[in-house]
């Protein structure tokens, strides 16, 4: 009935957004600009509708294609005409839109405390101020291991890195491939170790993107690669890690000739086929990538409201936001949505049992997504091209790093230029 | 076989001896193992013996202390100051002990720290035990995630700042207490754990953290343990024994060592691999294996080289031999014309060629060991290479044989080989042996056999036809002969009659002889007994003689008969002069007769250079135009009994051996005689003979200087720039013309102007005015001084009367020789008015009158002799022997005898003996009275011994009158010479 309803809302809503993106000469509340796919999402067409059905007020929502979007969004800002509210994730391009001049800091609205940790932590900039409201459906990336198997072989999840790598040895003296590891194209790992270097210290994050200090000078970046080359040495990447690709974990995972593997909670619903053993037969634990010792989860990437404070229509636009937050209205809007919750009273989504049953784990481990989406110059192909390099013994670790400030820097300035 | 018997008896010997090795090697490294694994467990217990003990001494340590501090939480009024003074304590022994934790364990099972921080340990069965009085120990995990294990003792009910308690504890985080237990041994691949009879692990002494839960559910996953080994660890575990097993994790053997620990039911428990258990003495082991298979590996490699050593050995003295074999074989087949060839019967590439096939065949070895098929060339009318159908036809270990022609590619010599194939199997490859066996000489004498053979066959054809034709041809005279005998018996009253059969007799009789003559010649020619009686003589004479003989022939025939001398040829020369006239005439006389009537014969001569000094050269050339000879009757007509056989030859007779004897002839005197032919073409043939030359004579030549102008007269112009050539070394002027006419009025102009030519010579037979015609014109013109001579090449006989009185003074016969002409005009200027008495053909009987002693045996021929001279006018007395001869000579009156007619073969004594004795009898008249031979021995050899025993003529039976006649004439006009010059 719930999703009945919220399908018929999201209808509603979408013939809403269309007359609102259209040029209406109609009155309006304030303006909200997002990306044109962002806004077509279920839940969000379902909030915009909801909001103007249960307040009468109207928004006029400005739309841009996706590949233009940044440039037009900045444009619009220094120009004078930006908009009430302003969808944007919460990565290194949000500077652009300068957060410190523009936002509002949401601090102190009544739905803070309603977040989920991971998700104020995720929207908050590194001095603490909420940049945002996060509405946005979200997963959990650990590592996603064969329960099954483990309990068969009398053996439990790892807390720490040391049993992690105790766990790895001991799956390889059984003779099963501890991780999947897709070597070939899958580029997110990498981005799981570096995250809690980052997160945790946001000070390192500004002076890596300030350039004051290279990967090179950070000794858990080495750490990471040394692992996981010494991993790889070690067996517990298994055979032909290096062929391995997107298409290869879901086989390996289903039949168990791999125990774990690093992924996100909706891969099992989008990508995993199931074999011998279904999604429920995984349990999810951290990512141990030899950077922090308890391991780390990787949290979605949210889409976040963000309100123009030098807007006319702040109050029209805060009080959007707080409807947002309502439990009522984001239940009715994520009602069915598979998706990692963003708020404690969110509970019409869908989460899986691999991340509920992990929460304590996750709420005490748990990283916001901060190598891929705030480093400057970050990217994840070319991280994956310098671990191949060292694993294919073309290079040693401390030459990887190097090649991976190397490109970073580099892809800096293409972005300058 | 029994090589290869003994081959496979080594290779099962090696087989079984390495087998046998590595058997003993297999035991011997299980016993070592085995020993080696029970020193190794024991190793392993006496090791985490001591951990457990240690352990022990560890849990009994902690307990004890524990109970030791139950009097110091004594029940307090001032709680406070308990609390605080008791933290103290407990943070001080913290310190001393290096515990975690220490806890108040309320009876429910709820725990405080002394800083009042509230847990809810899960103890659930040990709390009971705990509560009834007993230390216990268990594992716990804090909210923090972190594991620990607790040591618990009973205490007395007390209070800590307000907590009521009944048992005290400790905690150690496990990392802490595996740091304690942990065995350095093993390599660190040891896994010690502390686990509940159940296996539940409570402690893991492995840095790094504990994931094992349940260290009996993970053997059943992880290694080969059954469900009753698992049943006995697990019964083992609860019933607290002791044992070590062994068992696979994954692919890793292991050692499970379990020992109680003494408190409750746990287990200490190591996992350790094999390998890390017994490194040491597997060390050792390997050391000694490695030590046992280095000494192995050095003796079978002893062994090995030794056989590879003696195999080189072997094998290089193999080489040795088959290079020396080789070679051996490379120079026997050089020495011989055979050549030798191997081949694979697969691609045809060649495995051995002897090298004597570039000198046999011109082909390089070379070229022909990269391809077989150079051989191809030198194949004469045949491929060198066997179609393969006819090779693989070749039964296995057979042959088959080929005779092929081949050519030299170099020099073009053919030889014959007879090509021998051999098909055979050589190491299970397929081989061709190619032996080709020179068969030149072989076939080179098979056709000179054939070719013996055939003329065998030939001469022994010839010699069937000779009797057949001498049958024949005897039969015929004989037949004549008898026939007319009796037809002369018959008609004896009947003087034409007895005449004409007389005629016809001696026709036939003189036939038979030479048929006789012919046959008796070439029987001595061809036994070898013909020798050469040399001796000085004239070419003009010969010539002239030879035209005497031939000229009537050919006159009979009605041909034209001509000699020419071309050059100035030597007139004198030293030979054969008997043989050579033989040569010729056989030619001649053939050229007449195989000549139809009114053709032509040519007989030339002519010095052809070559010669040694003192030697000349002749070639004589007797062309004809007559019947000719087939190309395959000229290869066989110097072959005895060999006549033409058609239409033509069959009416002429003849022997077949006249040209067999010129041949033999030419071949004793050095020469060469040819022929060329052609049927109805005629013939030519060619004799080249050498002659030695004779010293210049020098005599009385007054004569010559009478003449120093002579005119010539030919209308064949060749002869008279010949005669002109002649007489140019003679200081004579020669001035010719080629007609009659021409010659009168040349004689006529030179006598005008006082200027007569010395000498005039005509030919006889010239167009318009011959030569007897011409004579008596210029007679006209210029008198009888000028001496006229007639050179001719025929018989003038007939014209002789004639041309005298047209004032001819002389003749001569063709050709023209200097020495004849010398001869024939020095009568003419000494006066003499006869000069050819001597030859005149007829006229007086020599015989009439004369007196001869005839030395006869045979009293039928010495009849006839006698009645023969009777007819001639002459008398004889005969005499039976050369004894008597000689006596009857010796006895006579000198001049008694005209002449001696001497048998040769006599008895008592020769006719040789006999004329010897009366040359030498010392009668004034022995050496002058001509004595004749009169003999069946007619060969050359037999004129020369009657010459050389003293006689001076030679006569041949029977007896010709004619030939006596001419011999008689000659010999006693010369005999009365000096009488008459008197």
């Amino acid at each position: 009935m719930r999703k009945f309803l919220a399908l018929a809302l999201a209808l509603a809503i979408a013939l809403g957004i269309s007359s609102c993106s259209a040029e209406n000469g109609g009155g309006y509340a304030f303006t909200l600009m997002g990306k044109k796919s962002d806004l077509v999402k279920s839940y969000m067409t379902a909030i915009f509708g909801l909001y103007e059905k249960t307040t009468g007020n109207k928004i006029k929502i400005i739309s841009y294609e996706d590949s233009e979007y940044e440039t037009r969004a900045a444009a619009d800002f220094e120009s004078g005409n930006a908009p009430d509210v302003f969808m944007h994730f919460h990565n290194a391009e949000i500077q652009r839109f300068h957060p410190e001049k523009n936002f509002y800091y949401l601090n102190n609205e009544s739905w803070v405390n309603d977040l989920t940790d991971s998700a104020k932590a995720y929207c908050q900039d590194g001095d603490g101020n909420l940049l945002g409201l996060p509405f946005w459906e979200s997963s959990v990336s650990g590592c996603y291991y064969n329960k099954t198997i483990l309990d068969g072989l009398g053996l439990k999840p790892a807390t720490t890195q040391r049993e992690f790598d105790t766990l790895c040895q001991v799956l390889a003296d059984t003779g099963y491939t501890p991780i999947c590891w897709p070597a070939d194209g899958c580029t997110w790992i990498l981005q799981f170790g570096l995250d809690p270097i980052f997160a945790d210290d946001p000070e390192m994050l500004e002076k890596i993107n300030s350039n004051e200090i290279s990967y090179s000078d950070i000794p858990e970046v080495a750490d990471m690669f040394g692992w996981i080359a010494g991993a790889a040495e070690k067996g517990w990447l298994g055979n032909g890690y290096l062929e391995t690709g997107w298409d290869d974990i879901s086989p390996a995972m289903s039949s168990g000739s791999a125990v774990m593997t690093f992924i996100w909670d909706t891969w099992f619903y989008t990508d995993f086929k199931p074999g011998k053993y279904t999604i429920d037969d995984f349990a999810l634990m951290p990512v141990f990538l030899n950077t922090v010792e308890n391991g780390t989860y990787e949290g979605g990437n949210l889409n976040m409201m963000t309100v123009n404070k030098n807007s006319e229509r702040l109050e029209e636009a805060l009080g959007f936001l707080e409807f947002c937050a309502d439990p009522e209205n984001y239940n009715l809007a994520f009602d069915g949505i598979s998706t990692v919750s963003c708020f404690n009273r969110q509970t019409t989504n869908i989460q899986s049992k691999m991340v509920t049953d992990a929460r304590e784990s996750i709420a005490e481990c748990e990283r916001v997504s901060t190598a891929a989406s705030r480093i400057i110059g970050y990217s994840a192909d070319d991280a994956n091209a310098a671990l191949v390099e060292l694993l294919r013994k073309k290079n040693d670790v401390a030459g990887c790093v190097k090649q991976l400030d190397e490109k970073r820097l580099a892809e800096i300035q293409k972005e300058s230029d | 076989m029994k090589k290869w018997s003994e081959r496979i008896l080594l290779s099962l010997l090696i087989v079984l001896v390495a087998a046998a090795i590595v058997l003993i090697g297999a035991f011997y490294f299980r016993l070592i193992s085995d020993r080696i694994f029970e020193d190794s467990t024991g190793h392993l217990s006496e090791i985490y013996g001591q951990v457990n003990r240690s352990f022990g001494a560890f849990v009994e340590r902690n307990w004890g202390f524990l109970k030791s501090w139950d009097s110091c939480f004594a029940l307090s009024e001032n709680a406070d100051a308990d609390v605080e003074s008791e933290a103290e304590f407990i943070a001080l022994e913290k310190k001393n002990w290096g515990f975690s934790d220490f806890y108040f364990i309320s009876a429910d099972g709820k725990c405080m720290t002394p800083d009042g921080t509230e847990y809810g340990f899960d103890l659930s069965e040990e709390l009971e035990k705990l509560m009834s009085g007993e230390s216990i120990i268990s594992g716990e995990t804090l909210p923090s995630g972190r594991e620990v294990t607790v040591f618990a003792v009973p205490v007395n009910n007390n209070l800590y700042g307000g907590f009521e308690f009944q048992a005290i504890a400790v905690s150690y985080t496990n990392d802490d207490l595996a740091a304690s237990l942990n065995v350095d041994a093993f390599s660190g691949k040891a896994k010690c754990f502390v686990i509940k009879s159940d296996g539940t692990v409570l402690l893991s002494t492995q840095t790094g953290g504990n994931v094992f839960e349940n260290y009996l559910t993970y053997l059943r996953a992880a290694s080969d343990l059954d469900e009753s080994g698992l049943s006995k660890l697990k019964s083992d575990w609860e019933s607290g024994l002791s044992a070590v097993t062994r068992c696979k994790i994954g692919e890793v053997e292991h050692c499970i060592l379990y020992q109680p620990v003494g408190y409750q039911d746990l287990i200490l428990l190591s996992a350790v691999p094999e390998s890390a258990v017994s490194a040491g003495f597997l060390s050792v082991q390997k050391i000694t294996m490695t030590v046992l298979i280095v000494i192995f590996l050095l003796a079978g490699a002893t062994v090995l080289v030794i056989i590879v050593i003696q195999s080189n050995k072997r094998s290089k003295m193999t080489r040795t031999e088959l290079q020396y074999r080789e070679l051996m074989f490379d120079v026997l087949s050089n020495s011989v014309d055979d050549i030798f060839i191997m081949l694979d019967s697969n691609n045809d590439s060649v495995d051995y060629i002897s090298p004597n096939l570039e000198r046999l065949l011109g082909v390089p070895v070379e070229e022909a060991r990269q391809d077989i098929r150079a051989l191809e060339k030198c194949a004469v009318n045949f491929n060198v290479v066997i179609p393969r159908p006819e090779l693989e036809a070749i039964p296995l270990n057979e042959n088959r044989y080929w005779e092929c022609e081949y050519m030299h590619q170099t020099t073009g010599e053919r030889r014959w080989y007879r090509m021998t194939i051999y098909r055979m199997m050589i190491r299970d490859v397929g081989k061709y042996i190619v032996v080709m066996s020179d068969r030149t000489l072989e076939q080179q004498m098979n056709q000179k056999l054939q070719e013996a053979l055939d003329a065998a066959r030939s001469a022994n054809e010839a010699k069937s036809n000779f009797l057949s034709n001498m049958s024949h041809d005897i039969r015929t005279p004989m037949n004549a002969i008898v026939g007319f005998s009796v037809l002369l018996e018959k008609d004896a009253d009947k003087p034409e009659k007895v005449r004409e059969y007389t005629r016809k007799i001696t026709a036939s009789s003189h036939h038979l002889l030479s048929l006789i003559n012919d046959v008796l010649d070439m029987s001595k020619i061809e036994s070898g007994k013909t020798s050469l009686n040399v001796d000085r003589f004239s070419l003009p004479e010969l010539l002239e003689e030879i035209g005497i003989i031939i000229m009537p022939q050919a006159k009979a025939k009605n041909q034209e008969f001509s000699t020419r001398v071309n050059g100035a040829p030597p007139e004198q020369l030293i030979g054969d002069k008997l043989r050579l006239n033989q040569i010729l005439i056989n030619i001649l006389s053939n050229a007449v007769k195989y000549t139809p009537e009114g053709g032509k014969i040519s007989f030339a001569v002519c010095e052809i250079s070559g010669a040694a000094p003192q030697f000349t050269k002749l070639r004589f050339t007797v062309s004809d135009n007559g019947i000719g000879m087939s190309e395959e009757f000229q290869k066989n007509i110097f072959a005895p009994f060999s006549r033409e056989i058609n239409s033509v030859t069959n009416r002429i007779q003849g022997t077949g051996l006249g040209m067999a004897i010129t041949k033999n002839l030419v071949d004793l005197m050095g020469g060469i005689i040819e022929l060329e032919s052609a049927p109805g073409k005629g013939s030519k043939f060619t004799v080249e003979l050498s002659f030695s030359l004779p010293e210049q004579e020098t005599g009385d030549e007054w004569y010559r200087q009478k003449v120093s102008r002579m005119l010539v007269a030919d209308d064949e112009e060749d002869i008279c720039i010949n005669i002109k050539s002649l007489m140019s070394g003679t200081g004579v002027e020669v001035s010719y013309v080629t007609d009659g006419l021409a010659a009168v009025d040349a004689a006529a102009t030179a006598h005008l102007h006082g200027e007569d030519f010395n000498v005039i010579l005509l030919d006889w037979k010239m167009p318009g005015a011959d030569g007897v015609e011409t004579a008596r014109l210029i007679r006209t013109k210029v008198g009888h001084d000028v001496p006229i001579l007639v050179l001719t090449s025929y018989d003038w006989s007939d014209i002789e009367d004639e041309a005298r009185s047209a004032g001819i003074n002389a003749f001569m016969s063709k050709p023209f020789f200097v020495s004849t002409f010398w001869q024939t005009i020095k009568p003419l200027f000494a006066g003499h008015a006869e000069p050819e008495t001597e030859n005149k053909p007829a006229g007086e009987n020599v015989m009439n009158g004369r007196l001869f002693l005839v030395a006869e045996d045979n009293e039928l021929n010495a009849e006839i002799l006698a009645e023969m001279l009777d007819m001639e006018g002459a008398k004889c007395e005969i005499v039976q022997n050369g004894l008597e001869a000689v006596e009857a000579f010796t006895k006579s009156e000198p001049g008694k005898y005209d002449m001696i007619l001497m048998d040769v073969q006599m008895p008592v004594m020769n006719g040789y003996d006999a004329t010897r004795k009366i040359r030498t009898c010392g009668r004034p008249d022995a050496k002058t009275i001509p004595i004749a031979a009169m003999t069946a021995n007619t060969f050359a050899e037999d004129v020369k011994n009657s010459m050389e025993a003293g006689m001076d003529g030679h006569l041949a039976k029977p007896i010709d009158m004619n030939a006596v006649r001419e011999l008689v004439g000659k010999l006693l006009s010369k005999n009365n010479k000096p009488t008459e010059g008197d």
